[in-house]
């Protein structure tokens, strides 16, 4: 079977200056630098199928972001190959940039100066699109994500959810085969976010686009996601899906309880066949006044996964 | 069926609307950068020289041409410089590869070339509509000898010239995959090029060496030889060379940036993503 994304040992290291504090190491700095190599990305190995959403999660600096560069071909991998559907990303060939599209939730990719829909003629004129079906797909697109009213406002005077509403439908504006999409959601309301991720999960059933999604809301993983990469510390630390992550956790319960005279709640995590010992544990910490037992949930483990790995290197 | 080419050229007038579209957005940016700007250096240029035939000797000619001469020259020469020069795109392509913004020009199936190319071409049309009037009009006002036959082939000099400016620009860009900060090197190449060109003293009146080395490299052709040309200076000769010394400039900016562009995307980081 034809993966619509392959990679192999993927990796990429970057090289950066490093100099210490103060105006002498400056001057030091300015006949004598000192470089430092840092792997971002090391053998990456995984596949992604279209019609699949691929939920992308790591801690700050882990790789991700790396990673969608690389397959977009934004930089070039330092080893190892990627081949996305069947092009090498890193060529950039115009045939490969007319099937992808990447969208970075921090980055404005529609021109600011002016309308969205001076940008969508645009990006027509770009992709060689049919003017009039490049126009309905906008409606069509403008519709689904109930933003019709804003498409002839300047870029730069719209809010930050309309903003993103907008870059999704330049983003997708030439239906693209493989979809990237880096913090999608980033400081959006929760109204805005669910309207995002309810569009992306239609979106990709009726479309069959192969998606990698990089989100800091473990909501949007959980409710989207159909394969899991894990990245930590560069390396892919587990690939597989959200409910098998899941099982496979050693951390299934929680125990949420207040002391007396205490107004915090706490937590304990706890594999299910701890609890006996828990619980003498925490009658042995003083009065307990409230508590209750409830299954971890998806975001927890993460948190707690991103907790562990965001140490230093 | 759509051709290639036809392709391209769509995609390219896009843009120079896009440049248009853009800068008529601000119109009091627009009207300062496109009537008040010339308008002052044209009032410098023509105070200065004013000045400086004040001190001419009896026959009231410097370096064989007289006041009217000098007065044409100094009403065109900002004119022509401020096509011929690109301090703004260029700013703009070297800020887009320094903050990363350029990913969204390379994940897309365009040329970071052809893409500034276009949008200079857009604003340097639509400013110079505009600006036009105003060495028009002076020279008309006091009589000034422009030979207004020859601007035509003034403009073409002018925009192929333009080519090569570009092409610098891009180069210059281009440092910004290497070195994340290179202004200086735009200021350098711009002071370089005002120089060089002739914009602020005609080559004519430089030492005989000097004039002739300038007038062998590619630079005289944006606004020392166009306006030598409209101002009677030189003739049909003096432009050829112009061309020629375009197209070798291009030739060798080409080969340049060709390379550092393809060494650079290979060192770029995606800065900002």
């Amino acid at each position: 079977m034809q993966h619509a994304i392959q990679t192999e040992n993927l990796g990429r290291t970057y090289k950066t200056y490093t100099k210490q504090e103060g105006l002498l190491n400056s001057l030091k700095g300015f006949y004598n630098r000192k470089y430092t190599e840092k792997v971002a990305l090391k053998n990456a190995s995984f596949k992604a199928e279209s019609g699949k959403i691929v939920g992308l999660i790591g801690a700050n600096g882990a790789g991700k972001t790396t990673l969608l560069k690389m397959l977009s071909g934004l930089i070039y991998p330092t080893t190892g190959t990627a081949r996305v559907l069947g092009y090498e990303p890193s060529k950039r060939e115009n045939e490969y940039l007319k099937q992808i599209s990447i969208l970075l939730g921090q980055k404005n990719q529609l021109w600011w100066d002016i309308s969205p829909r001076d940008s969508y003629a645009l990006l027509t004129k770009i992709y060689d699109l049919n003017e009039t079906a490049s126009k309905n797909r906008v409606m069509d697109l403008a519709h689904l994500l109930q933003c019709e009213q804003v498409l002839d406002t300047q870029l730069r005077r719209l809010s930050l959810g309309e903003r993103m509403k907008m870059e999704i439908i330049g983003a997708l504006l030439h239906s693209p085969k493989v979809l990237f999409l880096d913090e999608p959601t980033i400081g959006l309301d929760i109204v805005a976010q669910t309207s995002i991720r309810t569009f992306l999960e239609k979106y990709v059933k009726e479309q069959q686009p192969a998606i990698i999604l990089t989100s800091h809301y473990m909501n949007d993983i959980a409710q989207l996601a159909d394969q899991l990469l894990l990245i930590s510390k560069g390396e892919i630390v587990y690939d597989g899906n959200v409910d098998h992550f899941m099982q496979t956790t050693d951390l299934k319960k929680k125990l949420i309880y207040r002391l007396k005279n205490s107004a915090e709640e706490k937590e304990i995590v706890f594999n299910s066949q701890e609890l006996n010992q828990v619980l003498s544990d925490l009658s042995k910490t003083g009065n307990v006044v409230d508590l209750k037992v409830e299954d971890v949930d998806f975001e927890d483990v993460i948190h707690r996964f991103l907790q562990a790995e965001s140490g230093p290197r | 069926m759509k051709t290639l080419f036809t392709v391209f050229y769509r995609r390219n007038l896009a843009l120079a609307k896009l440049a248009i579209i853009t800068n008529l957005q601000y119109r009091f940016n627009f009207i300062i950068d496109a009537f008040i700007q010339p308008i002052l250096t044209v009032g410098v240029e023509v105070l200065l020289w004013l000045a400086i035939f004040k001190t001419a000797d009896a026959s009231g000619l410097i370096g064989g041409f007289g006041k009217d001469s000098y007065l044409a020259y100094a009403v065109w020469a900002p004119f022509l410089g401020r096509i011929a020069i690109s301090w703004m795109y260029e700013t703009m392509m070297v800020e887009e590869i320094a903050s990363g913004s350029i990913n969204t020009i390379l994940t897309r199936p365009l040329s970071f070339f052809e893409y500034y190319l276009s949008q200079t071409l857009g604003y340097k049309i639509i400013t110079t509509v505009f600006s036009v009037t105003v060495p028009i009009a002076v020279s008309l006002y006091f009589n000034l000898p422009v030979l207004y036959e020859r601007l035509p082939m003034a403009f073409l000099i002018v925009v192929y010239y333009l080519l090569l400016v570009h092409t610098m620009s891009f180069l210059v860009s281009t440092l910004g995959f290497f070195l994340t900060r290179i202004r200086a090197f735009t200021l350098l190449k711009n002071l370089s090029l005002l120089l060089l060109g002739g914009e602020l003293v005609p080559i004519d009146l430089m030492p005989p060496p000097l004039a002739e080395l300038l007038l062998s490299l590619p630079f005289s052709a944006g606004v020392y030889i166009p306006l030598a040309y409209i101002t009677g200076r030189g003739g049909w000769d003096l432009m050829s060379r112009g061309f020629i010394n375009t197209s070798y400039g291009l030739l060798i900016a080409g080969i340049l940036s060709y390379l550092l562009w393809k060494r650079g995307v290979r060192e770029y980081t995606g800065t900002g993503a």
